[in-house]
């Protein structure tokens, strides 16, 4: 049992700080929802760091950990699939990733060159054509959302790699999340400790302070136990993960806004960009409802 | 970053559980019930000793007191596996988390050779002499009084809410010796000393739980003081840094939740609402262990826990309440007598939060040291 991370780990932290140094601050003149940076992809993608998992130095849980770095930032590109999916289908299919679950629309689906296609309990993987894919505008998710308009073949996955896909899916929900909540959760902080009322700092009055402390300890626990995921690869910790994830980002998000104040009502803050990524992650996998059908079957199967 | 456990602590967590199996009696779980109740802790003494002769009650102390200079991870899972089976050693849990500890490192050598053996041998109980009427997370606050009389000291004052304070063979008392934080005391008391007087307080946890102590006019000699006058402080940030994990309550939450959910399955009963609670309920408890575990590796690389240790003991607090509220809600006819385990964590669960230190301090810990929140006004 060792939480720190090894020099290989450390080393891609280091390149990951530095790379997504470029994209932590929004254009002055950004006042919408889905920020994304075709830049940032292309520096993952020449960097190899969609690679990570396959890395045998560095694994699943070194590609969790970027996963979660760069969900902080506020430029997004489809970088949770590719990272953690991908390597676990075949490292060789294209990207970006996007998943259709159930017909409705989903994340980076007008862009993917390899769908998931989740309909009820069947799998299936298609590689779509420009035709059978559309961009959907003005979306509130905070990510460019696209749906799925035409026919395009698809091949069912296996009872097996289709156990892989939810149980990887789930792992990197999980690992986005916590890197959602915690920048949400900074952008909060940094509020709080500036913005005075009555006088002092609103950081100051404690029942601020405590839900703060409360999202923070539930931040903590996401964290930890999307990073357990993604070295188990267990389907009953990707469900634990990911229910926590999705559980504990339901009280954040409502907590963070609510401290935040009409500043965060502003697209300005920046918050947004956090809170409705989280809420667009929220219903992932069935929701919650689906996570916890997931952790019955697999942690308490013995019960 | 890794999860794995190595062969030496698969073995050593194996050899804890096969020393259960053998030596806790059928009717444990209705034993457990009631921690501090004169039965619970009459075998308490018995198994610690018996704990003691198989090496398996004080390996993380040093050789020099008999134990075997084991890691912390040792120690952490004989307290995870302790905790899930109910906590068998009842309150001797303190001696060798803490108190011993304590008494190497500020202890004379007369008090280390008095008080240390017979924790080593599990055959003592000691009970703490913190809260007050006046005074309960405002330690510094305390009144009673160590007043010097020649080479004595009259300790007069009220404890309340003690522990174990009936069946305690020693306290580990904090008075006050002069005005000020800088003014309190540690002093190493005989239960059996003339002039303390023990109530038990009726509490909802069960029997034997919670005491009042009166001290009046309780002559102690200058020996019976820990350290120096006005060192409690100093000390009491010891025994903080070695309880700064909290006791392992999530194993038990863990266990409990299988087995309420085995009821309810057997009911025919987990569906809908119940397998959502329960989801909620079992990463609530995987998130508290995670968390803990992630401190025992702190200190096991001689990094003292920061504040993610309260943050551990806050998630802790949440995981116990969250399978105190699923197994009432769902299982409530296993609170009717039959599961006296599942009794005893649902008392316990109500009072998670107040148990060593109230859950709003470690949130105040957590906004000032963690997230660096500007500090509230005093």
């Amino acid at each position: 049992m060792d939480f720190a991370l090894n020099d290989d780990q450390l080393a891609v932290a280091s390149e990951l700080d530095k790379l997504a140094a470029r994209f932590d601050t929004s254009p002055v003149d950004f006042h919408g929802f889905a920020l994304v940076s075709n830049e940032l992809d292309q520096q993952l993608e020449e960097n190899g760091f969609f690679e990570l998992a396959s890395m045998d130095d560095m694994g699943p849980i070194a590609a969790a950990l970027a996963t979660e770095r760069l969900a902080r930032q506020p430029y997004t590109a489809e970088i949770a699939l590719s990272m953690l999916l991908r390597p676990m289908l075949d490292i060789n299919l294209p990207r970006p990733f996007a998943v259709i679950e159930n017909g409705r629309p989903g994340r980076f689906v007008a862009s993917a060159k390899t769908l998931i296609i989740i309909d009820g309990d069947a799998i299936g993987i298609t590689h779509p054509a420009a035709a059978h894919v559309e961009a959907l505008p003005d979306s509130l998710y905070a990510y460019p959302m696209g749906r799925l308009i035409g026919s395009p073949d698809i091949k069912p996955l296996p009872a097996e790699q289709a156990a892989t896909v939810r149980t990887w899916l789930r792992v990197a929900c999980a690992a986005e999340m916590a890197g959602l909540i915690k920048a949400a959760i900074d952008a909060t902080v940094e509020h709080l400790s500036v913005r005075k009322q009555f006088g002092r700092p609103l950081g100051t009055f404690q029942a601020l302070r405590h839900r703060m402390a409360e999202c923070t300890v539930l931040a903590g626990g996401v964290r930890n136990l999307a990073f357990k995921a993604a070295w188990s690869g267990d389907a009953g910790d990707a469900a634990l993960a990911c229910f926590h994830a999705q559980d504990s980002a339901t009280r954040v998000i409502y907590d963070v806004h609510q401290m935040s104040g009409a500043m965060g009502m502003t697209l300005e803050m920046d918050l947004h960009l956090w809170t409705y990524r989280m809420k667009a992650l929220l219903s992932e996998l069935g929701g919650r409802g689906g996570q916890s059908t997931a952790v019955a079957e697999s942690c308490f199967a013995e019960a | 970053m890794d999860f794995a456990w190595n062969s030496e602590q698969q073995a050593f967590r194996q050899s804890v559980r096969e020393f259960l199996d053998n030596n806790l009696p059928d009717n444990w779980e209705a034993l457990a019930h009631g921690p501090g109740s004169e039965a619970q802790t009459s075998f308490s003494r018995e198994f610690c000793g018996k704990l003691a002769a198989a090496g398996l009650l004080i390996p993380h102390w040093p050789a020099a007191w008999g134990g075997r200079d084991a890691d912390p991870w040792t120690a952490f899972i004989l307290a995870e596996e302790m905790w899930m089976a109910g906590e068998p050693r009842g309150g001797q849990y303190m001696n060798v988390n803490w108190i011993g500890p304590t008494l190497m490192k500020y202890g004379s050598p007369d008090q280390q050779q008095t008080y240390i053996p017979p924790m080593a041998n599990g055959q003592t109980l000691w009970c703490q002499g913190f809260s007050e009427p006046e005074s309960g997370s405002d330690l510094a606050s305390l009144r009673t009084r160590a007043d010097r009389d020649g080479d004595n000291y009259k300790i007069n004052g009220q404890k309340i809410w003690t522990s174990y304070a009936s069946d305690a063979d020693t306290c580990f008392l904090l008075a006050r010796t002069s005005p000020g934080k800088g003014g309190i005391s540690i002093f190493l008391i005989p239960m059996d000393s003339a002039g303390i007087t023990v109530r038990q307080i009726p509490s909802i946890i069960g029997e034997g739980d919670i005491h009042e102590v009166f001290f009046d006019d309780v002559t102690v000699p200058e020996t019976a003081r820990l350290g120096e006058e006005g060192q409690a402080w100093e000390i009491i940030r010891t025994v903080l840094s070695l309880e700064r994990v909290g006791i392992p309550r999530f194993a038990l939450a863990s266990r409990m939740l299988q087995r309420a959910v085995s009821l309810l399955k057997k009911a025919g009963r987990y569906q809908h609402s119940a397998i959502e609670q329960s989801a909620r309920a079992n990463a609530a408890c995987e998130a508290a262990r995670l968390y803990s575990y992630s401190i025992i590796d702190q200190r096991s690389k001689g990094i003292e826990p920061g504040p993610e240790a309260s943050a551990g003991r806050f998630a802790t607090v949440n995981c116990e309440r969250l399978v105190s509220e699923f197994v009432v809600e769902h299982v409530p006819e296993a609170l009717a007598g039959e599961q006296p385990m599942l009794l005893a964590h649902h008392q316990r669960g109500i009072v998670a939060g107040i148990a060593s230190g109230a859950a709003e301090i470690q949130l105040n810990l957590i906004a000032t040291e963690l997230l660096q929140l500007p500090r509230e006004p005093r």
